[in-house]
Formats: structure tokens, sequence, C-alpha cells
């Protein structure tokens, strides 16, 4: 009997609902395929009106499986972590930032020259020494001779300049320093000459305006170290472990361990400290606000301090793990982080490092069944999974929880 | 209007003038001019309504005694200062508390922290205001942890109430307290504002449901059109033939 019914009860589901029903038809599949890959069963090439799908199943190790999924969580965080300052900057002052991206590429230009510098010279302590010598004669001059432009735009080859974790760990930590610290000032100027004398101005107007930040920003990157793409980091004499045959190496771990510490603090600030507590009520209703007293205008400014922070840190970070650089770096990430604030619910941070890491997953694991050809379609895929997500849950996975 | 009513001054003289006393006021949002030569008193320890017709004006006389108004002029004096033009953090400083009528809690907020908000300005939350509150309403103690926004209607109304008085404001002003409240919560929320005058806070409340209001009440004040045309005891109010015909449904 009970089979009955629950065959009336899956008929009934699948008239209803087939949009439902047709997600998990396309899921089982996928779940199958994935285990056909595991234990090595495969069926034929298959082609549908010509266009070659590759077999069913086929063949893939376990370790793969979790390589990606290691990929994918650390550039998930890299997201989740960018994400937390555009879900802020978004509930607190009610625009879109489309400069976001922009914060991100800057804050790791200005964070890597820093680490350039310093590797570059030969440490930190070289240069205060030299420094010393230089201004009162004492002591001897310890810097290496090198290009100092070269290494400011970071043309010097990363061997050379030793931006490396493992090599110079200081470089690495005040890099990170510079990186929060500069996309802060930058932040709180922008604000202070373009958005706050139009405080007052609806959405479209103030995201229009970012759009203009976003674009000179950008151009200024360019303009200063130049629009070639460029590897930043070297992996020389990285100290790395193979877990489960995923290759991790102290570049993912320092991102993942900053990441979390990061978000953790951004968690004790909103939910302990008064200051928190007043970025929360402002989100949640700022005219009110405003008549309980709390002072708008410094909550804005650190709205925008923590959000430009935490970007800035997202950017260095995602320089260390992936190694590349570019003017539009930031500007490409943005999509998939407007894809995980939105995934995330709008306005709430831990909808943004959810939305963070569930963007940062399919955009890898998706690699399981995107092969060959299909290999380039991983973004897609997570903007798919995205529009998925929506249907099913229109204000986001954190949507109507207000967190701030 | 009869000869009576014609003489009925709509301000106190001034050394009858307390707490808060408004003069000439004009003021408006952006451009539109809603106020005009609006006068008005709160004595020390008095409990004043301002009642009239939808779209007189009465919101916005609170609104612009708590900063939240393109002032246009005139004056608001508070405990000897001139206030008119100053900002709204300002004004709380000076000891007036404001409940806005909707959205008057932060939803997202625990019950807690929207009492911790309500002190912001001070450097630390003031413990025996913060158990005065939840004595006054033990609910909001039970809840203190529950998110603001999971309350109900009376008890969001009663939170709003508590976080204004955090700061144990000498005036206390009161938007519509009883708006969308069921029937038999209205008389209740009535006898708290009573009590809370009662403690020694005066209260300034904008109603709807006039006639109770004024029943309440020490002193009404009609708003029509954005000009005070009467203003007297609350009872007298009640009483009056043309204020029943008008504004009160008979």
């Amino acid at each position: 009997m009970n089979r009955t019914n629950a065959l009336d009860h899956g008929v009934r589901y699948v008239r209803t609902s087939p949009g439902a029903t047709a997600v998990v038809a396309f899921s089982a599949i996928l779940l199958l395929d994935l285990l056909a890959k595991l234990v090595g069963f495969s069926l034929g090439p298959l082609t549908v009106a010509g266009i070659d799908l590759g077999p069913f199943g086929g063949e893939m190790p376990f370790t793969r499986l979790v390589s990606y999924t290691w990929d994918g969580l650390v550039i998930g965080l890299v997201i989740g972590l960018a994400s937390i300052g555009l879900s802020l900057t978004y509930s607190i002052l009610n625009f879109a930032n489309f400069a976001h991206g922009d914060y991100l590429t800057a804050g790791a230009f200005s964070g890597w020259a820093a680490t350039y510098i310093i590797a570059g010279l030969g440490g930190l302590l070289p240069i205060v020494e030299s420094a010393v010598h230089a201004v009162t004669g004492v002591g001897q001059r310890t810097i290496r001779n090198t290009d100092l432009v070269s290494l400011v735009l970071l043309e010097t080859p990363p061997g050379t300049a030793g931006a490396n974790v493992w090599l110079s760990p200081i470089a690495v930590v005040v890099g990170l320093a510079v990186a929060v610290v500069l996309t802060i000032a930058m932040a709180l100027v922008i604000d202070r000459f373009v958005y706050k004398p139009i405080r007052g101005a609806d959405g479209i107007s103030l995201l229009i305006a970012s759009i203009g930040v976003a674009f000179g920003i950008r151009y200024l990157v360019a303009l200063v170290f130049g629009n070639s793409r460029r590897i930043v980091t070297s992996t020389d004499q990285l100290p790395e472990v193979t877990l489960i045959g995923t290759r991790i190496d102290a570049h993912e771990v320092t991102l993942v361990v900053v990441a979390i510490l990061l978000m953790l603090g951004m968690h004790v600030l909103l939910q302990r400290t008064k200051l928190g507590k007043a970025m929360r009520a402002m989100a949640d209703n700022r005219d009110l606000a405003r008549v309980t007293g709390i002072p708008t205008e410094r909550v804005i400014r650190t709205t925008w301090m923590l959000g430009a922070g935490l970007t800035g840190a997202a950017g260095f970070l995602l320089v260390l793990s992936q190694a590349g650089l570019g003017f539009t770096t930031g500007w490409r990430l943005l999509l998939l982080i407007f894809a995980a604030v939105i995934m995330g619910g709008i306005g709430s941070i831990y909808g943004a490092i959810a939305g963070g890491l569930v963007i940062g997953l399919a955009s890898r694991v998706s690699l399981v069944w995107l092969q060959g050809d299909f290999s380039s379609f991983t973004s897609p895929a997570a903007f798919a999974l995205m529009i998925l997500i929506l249907l099913f849950r229109p204000s986001g996975i954190f949507g109507g929880v207000s967190t701030a | 209007m009869s000869g009576a009513q014609a003489s009925r001054e709509a301000r106190l003289p001034d050394d009858e003038a307390g707490l808060l006393s408004v003069r000439d006021l004009d003021a408006g949002y952006g451009d539109l001019q809603v106020l005009s030569e609006v006068d008005l008193d709160v004595q020390d320890g008095e409990y004043v309504t301002i009642v009239g017709p939808n779209g007189a004006g009465k919101s916005t006389v609170m609104k612009s005694v708590f900063g939240l108004t393109t002032y246009m002029g005139g004056t608001v004096t508070f405990d000897d200062a001139e206030i008119q033009g100053s900002n709204p953090e300002d004004i709380i400083h000076e000891g007036i508390g404001y409940v806005p009528q909707n959205e008057n809690v932060f939803a997202g907020l625990s019950v807690q922290e929207n009492l911790e908000m309500g002190a912001y300005i001070l450097d630390e939350v003031p413990q025996d205001a913060l158990d005065a509150v939840y004595e006054r309403f033990p609910i909001l103690e039970e809840r203190k942890q529950q998110t603001a926004g999971s309350l109900s209607g009376g008890q969001q109304q009663m939170l709003a109430m508590g976080r204004a008085l955090m700061l144990d404001p000498d005036l206390l002003m009161l938007d519509e307290p009883s708006a969308g409240l069921a029937p038999d919560l209205v008389e209740d929320m009535f006898d708290r504002i009573d009590r809370i005058n009662a403690d020694g806070t005066s209260v300034l409340m904008v109603e709807q449901n006039a006639k109770e209001a004024l029943r309440r009440c020490d002193r009404g004040y009609v708003l029509v059109q954005g000009e005070n045309s009467y203003m007297d005891d609350g009872d007298e109010l009640l009483g009056d033939e043309e204020v029943r015909q008008e504004f009160l449904g008979g």
C-alpha cells in the first residue's frame, strides 16, 4: 500500500512541479555519471544532434574530485571574503557598488608592490638597517642593489623578487597589511569626493556613479602597472603536502587561514561590538537609526573601511593562491562576487560567505562533467546553479534572515 | 465658527510655556511647506495630544520638533534651549525621545540589542535604565534574545517605547501608538502611556483614536491643514460641538 501511495505522491509531484522534477532528474543523472566515473564504468561516446557529449561515466580517480573540491574551497573563500564587502556596502548604503571588483584589483596591486619592495630589497631588517646607515652613518648598507622601480611596478621576475610566503613571510604579511590599508584609504577618499555629495540619491544614480569609479580605478591601475597580465608569486622552495592525492601548498593554506580568521573577526564585530550592532541597525532601518541617535555618517565610514579592507585582503590573497594578476582581475571576478551576494541573500554577510563558497565549489567541481571543449564553461555552470537556487529560494540562501 | 471658539487661543501665555514651546513654526519636506505658524506647548509633566483629520500634518509637527523635516521658520524651545533646525542626534542629547509610527524597531536585532541601541549615545548601556524598561514591560525581558521582528505588533510598540525610554527623556513623543494594534490591546497601550506620564515623563502624542486620546490627556490641540485651530483641555475638546462634528464623527 505504501508503495502505491508513494507512487501517487510522486506522480502528483511531477505533475504539479515539472521544473523541480527536471532539476531532480538532471541532478540524479549528474550524480550517477559521477559514480560511474569513480568506479570506472563507461557507456560509449554519446552524440546528440551531432554534438559529441563524450561518454557517460568514464574514468576519473577519486583524488581528482578531492582536488577540484579543494580548489573550489580556496577560490570560494576569496569570493566570499570579497562578497562580504559588497554585501555590507549594499545593505548600509543601499546601492550595488560596481567599482567593488576594482577595489580588489587596487588592493592586490598595492599589496604586492609592497611585498616586492620588501622581498626584493632583501627583507625588512636590511631596509631598516640601511635606512639607519643612510641617515646616521652607523652600521652599513645591506640592501640588495636592485632596480626599485621595476620592483614597485611588479616587473621583476617573481623568482628574483622572492615573492613567496616561505622565503619572505614578513614581506607577505606587510603586503597584506598594505593591501588592506591602501584599499581602505582609497575607498574613503572616493566616498568623500564621489558618494558623499550624492548620499541622498537613489540607488540607480549611485550605481552609475560607481561604474564611473570602476573605470577610473581600472585604467589608473593600467596606466601605472601596464596592461599585461603577469605571474606575481613564485613557488620556489614552497612547502607543500599531498593529502588524498591533492597538492596543498603553503600559499593556499595561508589563504584559507587568513580568510577564515577575517570572517570570524567580522562575525564577532557585527554580533558583539556596539559599532557592529549599529551597522546592523542601520542596515535594518536607516531612518530609525538616525532617530535613535546612531551617528549614521560614522557608521557609513566604518562600513567603507571594513568592506574595502576585506576586499583588499581578498585581492592580495587571490593573487597569493592563483599567482596571476592583471588590471582586469577584480573586474572579471566581480560577476562571481555579485552572484555570490545575490545567491546568499543580499545584505547578509553569512549569505555572502555561503554564496561565495557555493560559487567557488560549483565553478571547480563542475569540471567533473565539463571536460574537453566544455572545460571553459565553469563560470556559466556556477551562474546556472545560482539561477536554480534563486528559482527555488528567490530571496537567496540567507534571504529574509537579516544579519547585516 | 461660533464666538466662543473664535476667541480660543492656540497658544499658552508665555509665562505658562514650559518644557517644550513651539512658536510660529513653519516646516515641510524639501520645497513643500506642510506646517504654517504652528504653536504648541508641553509643560513639565504634562500629557498633550494632537488630533486632527488625515493629512493635517500631525506627524509632521513631531518630526519637525525632532529635526527630521526641512525647517522654514519660527522657534522650537526645549528646556530653555532653541533647537529648531538641529539634527536628531543633537536633539536626543537634549532629552527628547521619539517613537515613529511605522517600522519603529530594528527587526533583525534582538530585543536586548534594540534597547542597547536606544542608549547608543552613552558610552555604556545604563543598567538601571535597562532594568527599568524590563520592569515596565516584563514581556520584553522574557523575549530579550528573540529578534524584534518576531514580536507581535503590541510587543513591538512596547519595545519601541522602551528604546526611547532608555535615555530617560524629559519628553516622550509618540506617533500613533495605537495604530495597527488589535482593539483589545489599545486600552492596555493607553494605560501604559498613562503610567509613563505618571512616573514623571512629559508626553506628546499624535493619535487617530482621538476620543480615547483626548479622554486621557491633559490638553489637546486640533490641527487642520497644517495650522492649529484649537487648544483646550482634552475633556473640553471632547465636549466641543464643532470638534465632535468635524473630527470625532459626531
